[in-house]
């Protein structure tokens, strides 16, 4: 037989006891092609186009999904930024777009569609203006419609002004679905340095320098990782560090392979491998919990960030080796409400927001699904989100908040929003004032790592 | 044939200027659904559930006689070839893999799929199925 004994009994151990799956393969659409000066034909050029590229998607994901036995978890599709491609319409007729993208999205059986999103790091054109403020009402009105703003880049600098303008639309998101939990928030991130091929939700758009249509696909894998790190319960660093770079390069052959099978099924380009470690809150697939094995009592501990900025790189270099176009965001994600050892952490106490903050500096992709308190003030937020953007602005890298202000909800409480989505135990924030620091508005200049030329 | 978006830019080109005065909307769409249909007529089904190839077929569970019987006389009603066996028994449950080509099996991989866990309830062991390629690319440098 070509293939060992163990090698076909590994393979089965990942997928049925280590959680081993496909995080999502998510088709981006091209929608530059969808513009006209009237709303309503646009909206339903765009439902006919992702109805037609995307039609299939869900079916031949499942078809490869039983070819190769490896279960991907999420079906997605993202689009061209929407601010892009509705530049002369307001408010209102944006939130009739997302609308015609959830009804897209429900038509072809995806579980998200994101790209209700706008590129605004350097300044924001009328039309964007208009665009950010119908974020709120189109979270609250649509099921399956993700959004993304980037409002920072190394190379443009932190537009604080949008900033505010988001922490705005956060709370209002957050009042508007209080019903829910405050629900929309989870489908609302601020980036900066945003990247154009993420297949993650809710942070994934088309952009624009993609091709017309293409299969990104999202690997997971913590699991796996987290019994290789097990089965070197006393080795040293290096040993370490070689066990986690052959898991990661296995599973990001596997993600490649079902990427371009999904992607040739669906007649269009495969994209790229995102080879980030994304956690789901089942039992032992928690990134969480990789750190702890690693020989810290629990997340928190001090070691936390030098943990998991060798996770991080590890998976990289294995993964590097797996695949040739490997993309996105690709580093570690660290989701509170969607990992078990985060939850776990931040209800003893061990885990704060300042501790977050500092591992995002060395992982994907910042201060991820954190619940804070419903009365956080909208400056508090827009400061949480101009210092995340400050460690991606000066560290070259991709950084984001996706933060819930839970309507109603105190420090100590804590919110479950079932599946994917996990279970968030409010997170105390700093009480000090940052009205007078964000209310300056303006810009906060590109640094000097702008200028490469 | 693959249906491209260039494709039906120039098919609609074409019943524009081929309709002429005619070319509303409703017309255009249905001349390039006829186009289409005659271009897939005889093609293929690519996105048929058919597989060809190998694939690699794992079971464990408590062994007892007939467990392999059982196994491959199912692949072999699905016109399967069995290709390579190999098993290993550790006190009473058994691991057993075979390598088989279902290329000339005149049933589609889910039909495959359904038949051998219709064995796998029956014998009350687990039954994966998986094709090749993916051992390959995870464990073949």
């Amino acid at each position: 037989m070509n293939f060992e004994f163990e090698e076909i009994l590994e393979t089965i151990r990942m997928t049925e006891i280590e959680h081993f799956d496909i995080r999502t393969v998510t088709m981006g659409i091209n929608l530059k092609d969808c513009i006209d000066r009237n709303v309503n034909i646009t909206c339903s050029k765009i439902y006919e186009k992702i109805t037609r590229l995307a039609g299939k998607h869900v079916e031949n994901a499942r078809f490869i999904e039983r070819k190769y036995g490896i279960s991907i978890a999420n079906k997605r599709v993202s689009v061209t930024p929407v601010s892009l491609i509705g530049d002369c319409f307001n408010a209102e007729e944006y939130v009739k777009i997302a609308e015609a993208l959830d009804k897209a999205a429900f038509e072809i059986g995806i579980d998200y569609i994101a790209g209700y999103s706008a590129l605004v790091q350097k300044g924001m054109t009328n039309g964007e203006r208009e665009f950010l403020k119908s974020i709120p009402m189109a979270l609250s009105t649509t099921k399956k419609v993700c959004s993304s703003v980037n409002i920072g880049s190394t190379k443009a600098g932190i537009n604080i002004n949008a900033i505010k303008i988001m922490s705005d639309a956060i709370k209002e998101t957050a009042y508007l679905t209080r019903d829910n939990l405050s629900i929309g928030c989870a489908k609302l991130v601020v980036f900066c340095n945003a990247v154009e091929d993420n297949p993650f939700i809710a942070g994934a758009f088309h952009g624009v320098s993609e091709a017309e249509a293409v299969v990104n696909v999202g690997i997971s894998g913590p699991g796996v990782v987290l019994n290789t790190i097990k089965a070197n319960k006393d080795a040293d660093f290096q040993t370490l560090a070689e066990a986690i770079k052959k898991t990661a390069y296995k599973i990001t052959r596997a993600g490649e392979l079902i990427g371009r099978k999904v992607a040739e099924r669906n007649g269009v380009e495969f994209g790229i491998v995102d080879i980030s470690l994304a956690p789901t809150p089942a039992d032992g697939d928690s990134v969480g919990d990789i750190l702890a094995a690693m020989g810290l009592e629990d997340v928190g501990a001090p070691g936390t960030t030098a943990a998991l900025a060798m996770l991080n790189d590890c998976v990289k270099k294995g993964g590097l080796m797996a695949s040739s176009s490997v993309g996105g965001l690709s580093g570690a994600f660290i989701p509170v409400s969607e990992d078990q050892g985060m939850i776990r952490a931040v209800e003893k106490g061990y885990l704060s927001l300042e501790k977050l903050e500092a591992m995002t500096a060395v992982c994907s992709v910042g201060l991820d699904m954190v619940a804070v308190p419903g009365d956080t003030p909208s400056e508090t937020i827009a400061g949480i989100i101009a210092d995340e953007a400050a460690i991606g602005m000066i560290n070259h890298k991709t950084t984001a908040v996706r933060i819930i202000p839970v309507y109603g909800k105190k420090v100590g409480e804590s919110v479950d929003y079932g599946g994917l989505l996990g279970k968030a135990p409010v997170m105390p924030v700093s009480t000090l004032s940052s009205a007078h620091f964000i209310n300056r508005g303006g810009k906060i200049p590109a640094p000097t790592g702008s200028l490469t030329n | 044939m693959k249906v491209t978006d260039q494709l039906i830019w120039e098919l609609s080109n074409k019943a524009i200027s081929e309709l002429g005065v005619n070319a509303t909307p409703e017309n255009i769409k249905k001349y390039v659904e006829n186009e289409v249909m005659k271009l897939n007529a005889g093609s293929t089904d690519t996105t048929g559930e058919k597989v060809m190839g190998r694939i690699i077929l794992t079971s464990f569970g408590l062994n007892r006689p007939g467990v392999v019987a059982k196994i491959s006389t199912c692949l072999a009603n699905l016109n399967c070839d069995l290709q390579d066996i190999s098993q290993k028994i550790m006190q009473e449950f058994y691991t057993l893999i075979m390598m088989v080509d279902i290329t000339n099996s005149p049933k589609n991989f889910r039909e495959i799929h359904d038949e051998l866990d219709k064995v796998a309830a029956e014998l009350n062991v687990k039954i994966y199925i998986q094709h090749e390629d993916i051992f390959a690319y995870m464990f073949r440098i």
